[in-house]
């Protein structure tokens, strides 16, 4: 486990949700549908992940100085409305959970000016080690970093498309 | 619509569709050194383009403009890292399907390796050109949705299908 890291870490948002992340739709990112294509708003939640982890301590530099990275293991994506080519995106992101390792992460995308939900992505995201490139718990100000963003995050209400199994019988 | 306005391929009733095949493109590896999560996606979603072409719904379908099918929800396991140039081959599995949707998974595997590397269950939806809004299957798609459907019915449900997102507890 890292003691520290060696760079000065960006000043800590608490508020909840995470809301700080916005994007914009790219013209590569739409597809014969004439829409953003279903990969791709995971590429932008991804993103989100990312300004997520910096908020951290855990961006650029934690890969550069390859002290490590974070992998995402396992992700649910709901495809709530269409996006268009150059439309604004803003992400608004809500801690569910965390352990020693991991965290599990709920996105939500809004359309940037017209303020309706896109879609949600709830996701785990883990620490990896640089070297072995395997798990390893978070560098401690990372966990207190988790810790301080838990206490507030942890009195938000369950969203209510997190925890989603799929299946066509819940659905009309 | 009863049929299709252009030749449709082949019907493959093996179980489970084995036909999708690709390779990591060097645009699909981001900084951690492997195939980013985005492209994962992209990877499976040409393998449902491989799928719907079984029963008539892809390019031409919107081409055509009959049609079109949308995601409507997606659920990927990442298992193992790939990397540029590693070849893949995608699997697919129909679960469940009704008169507007399917439900199905697919799987990716190292091609030469043999590895699992990710899943991916998603619900389909078919989409009305003109309206944008959900329609019924057309009949020709519908016939072969239903042929596929018997035929992946003696298959077991993968694991991976079905799962809840979480972080166990201790």
């Amino acid at each position: 486990m890292l003691e520290s890291l060696p760079y000065e870490l960006p000043e800590l948002v608490t508020s909840a949700p995470l809301d700080t992340h916005r994007s914009t739709v790219l013209p590569e990112w739409v597809d014969w549908n004439g829409h953003m294509n279903v990969a791709f708003y995971v590429t932008a939640f991804d993103q989100a992940s990312g300004a997520f982890m910096r908020n951290m301590g855990l961006g650029r530099r934690y890969v550069d100085g390859k002290l490590g990275m974070t992998f995402v293991l396992e992700t649910h994506v709901t495809y709530d409305r269409e996006m268009k080519e150059g439309a604004p995106m803003r992400f608004a992101t809500q801690l569910l959970a965390r352990d020693a390792k991991k965290v599990h992460l709920f996105h939500e995308m809004f359309h940037g000016e017209q303020g309706y939900l896109a879609a949600t992505n709830e996701t785990i995201v883990m620490n990896i080690d640089y070297a072995s490139r395997r798990s390893a718990p978070w560098p401690v100000p990372v966990t207190a970093r988790l810790d301080l963003l838990w206490a507030t995050h942890q009195l938000l209400p369950k969203p209510a498309k997190a925890g989603r199994i799929m299946s066509l019988s819940k659905k009309k | 619509m009863k049929l299709a306005p252009y030749p449709m391929i082949e019907l493959d009733l093996s179980a489970p569709l084995d036909r999708h095949r690709a390779t990591v493109k060097p645009d699909w590896i981001d900084w951690n050194g492997h195939m980013n999560v985005g492209y994962y996606v992209v990877a499976f979603d040409q393998a449902t383009d491989t799928l719907c072409q079984q029963f008539a719904c892809g390019f031409e379908y919107t081409r055509d403009k009959i049609g079109m099918t949308f995601v409507l929800e997606a659920h990927v396991t990442y298992d193992r890292e790939v990397k540029e140039g590693d070849a893949l081959r995608i699997t697919t599995q129909i679960l469940d399907h009704d008169a507007k949707r399917i439900h199905y998974i697919h799987t990716m595997y190292h091609a030469d390796e043999g590895y699992l590397a990710a899943t991916n269950e998603l619900m389909l939806m078919n989409i009305d050109y003109a309206s944008r809004r959900s329609a019924p299957w057309p009949d020709f798609a519908m016939e072969r949705i239903e042929r596929l459907a018997a035929a992946h019915a003696s298959l077991p449900k993968p694991s991976q299908a079905g799962r809840l997102i979480g972080i166990k507890k201790k």
